[in-house]
């Protein structure tokens, strides 16, 4: 199977031969992380960034008193600490939610990247503002949309994220994410995340069984999710 | 110390109506539990059924208190309203 990075970057632009190969011959290991494993901690340095080929991760930070916040959730194809090159020390841990394979990308070989390819540059820069784009978009919804516009929005944006790197099987996708990792990533209590997917279930918009997800009205679960796929940045065009 | 009581009311949650207490505080209602079975908290730590805030006010409400786990019994989540209006009344 494909890089699932490229997959992601060629759906916004056209990568060269060269560029590809040059993507791929960055990567100097792959390892795999058990699943509730950090990926990176909180106020690591690291001196490679971690490319998720396989899996689901999650951005989190935690509280004084044990509670976690996700902040993101990371499909196969995510840069999940590029920005490490740069910022340098991690201000956020990133969780491995289920079995992980990753490919570490030393910042060496970002340096090397940065002088040599403009081009891939700009689509690695991209890429993190299309995480900054994602940032902005959960923060607008968690802090105006209800619990179950909120859900509903997860869905569709969880389902395109995974269609763009070719992991959804018709309407169905998998999330082996339980409901208390839900209720951290919206924000909601476990009884509320179980309420939501009921009114969705009932309202015939989703099924859901085991870890896998059914879309069974998908305009109608944007409709409730005022889901608009703009943020996303889906558009194939010169960068 | 506040004397707490307990008064029955059904509740409208989804999923239709529950059994419910409201929580007194003297004569203020500070707190409102409902009874959720073990299937609405699936997937929660304790996968148990129990008493769930579904409403909190002054130093239950959401503004000041971050939403508790579900409850195992009555008990407790008279206790930890008891807990929640002393440290809540007594930070600045």
């Amino acid at each position: 199977m494909s890089n699932p990075l490229i997959l992601k970057l060629e759906r916004r632009d056209r990568l060269s031969a060269d560029e590809k190969q040059v993507l791929e011959g960055a990567i100097s290991r792959v390892r795999t992380v058990a699943a509730d494993e950090d990926i990176v901690r909180e106020g690591d340095r690291p001196t490679e960034s971690s490319l998720l080929l396989d899996g689901f991760a999650a951005r989190y930070k935690i509280f004084s008193n044990g509670r976690r916040q996700i902040t993101a959730v990371h499909v196969p194809g995510d840069f999940v600490d590029l920005h490490s090159f740069l910022i340098k020390t991690m201000d956020h841990g990133v969780l491995a939610l289920t079995p992980c394979r990753i490919a570490a990308v030393p910042h060496a070989n970002l340096d090397k990247i940065t002088d040599e390819h403009p081009h891939l540059t700009r689509l690695l820069w991209l890429n993190t503002l299309i995480d900054g784009a994602i940032h902005r978009e959960w923060l607008t919804v968690m802090g105006r949309l209800s619990a179950t516009a909120h859900m509903a929005h997860f869905i569709c944006e969880l389902f395109l994220r995974l269609q763009i790197v070719g992991r959804t099987d018709g309407d169905t996708i998998q999330i082996p994410l339980t409901q208390a990792e839900l209720g951290d990533t919206l924000g909601l209590s476990t009884v509320h995340v179980n309420r939501v997917l009921q009114e969705l279930r009932k309202g015939g918009l989703i099924r859901w069984q085991g870890d896998a997800l059914t879309i069974l009205d998908w305009e109608r679960l944007k409709a409730v999710g005022e889901f608009t796929p703009t943020y996303l940045n889906l558009q194939h065009e010169h960068r | 110390m506040p004397d707490i009581t307990l008064q029955p009311m059904s509740v409208m949650a989804d999923g239709g109506s529950h059994e419910g207490r409201l929580v007194l505080a003297d004569a203020d209602l500070v707190a409102v539990f409902a009874r959720v079975t073990a299937e609405e908290t699936a997937g929660g730590e304790s996968q148990v059924g129990g008493w769930f805030l579904e409403a909190g006010f002054g130093p239950c409400g959401s503004l000041m208190s971050v939403t508790p786990p579900v409850f195992a019994t009555l008990d407790e989540a008279v206790e930890w309203v008891r807990t929640t209006l002393a440290t809540g009344l007594s930070s600045p």
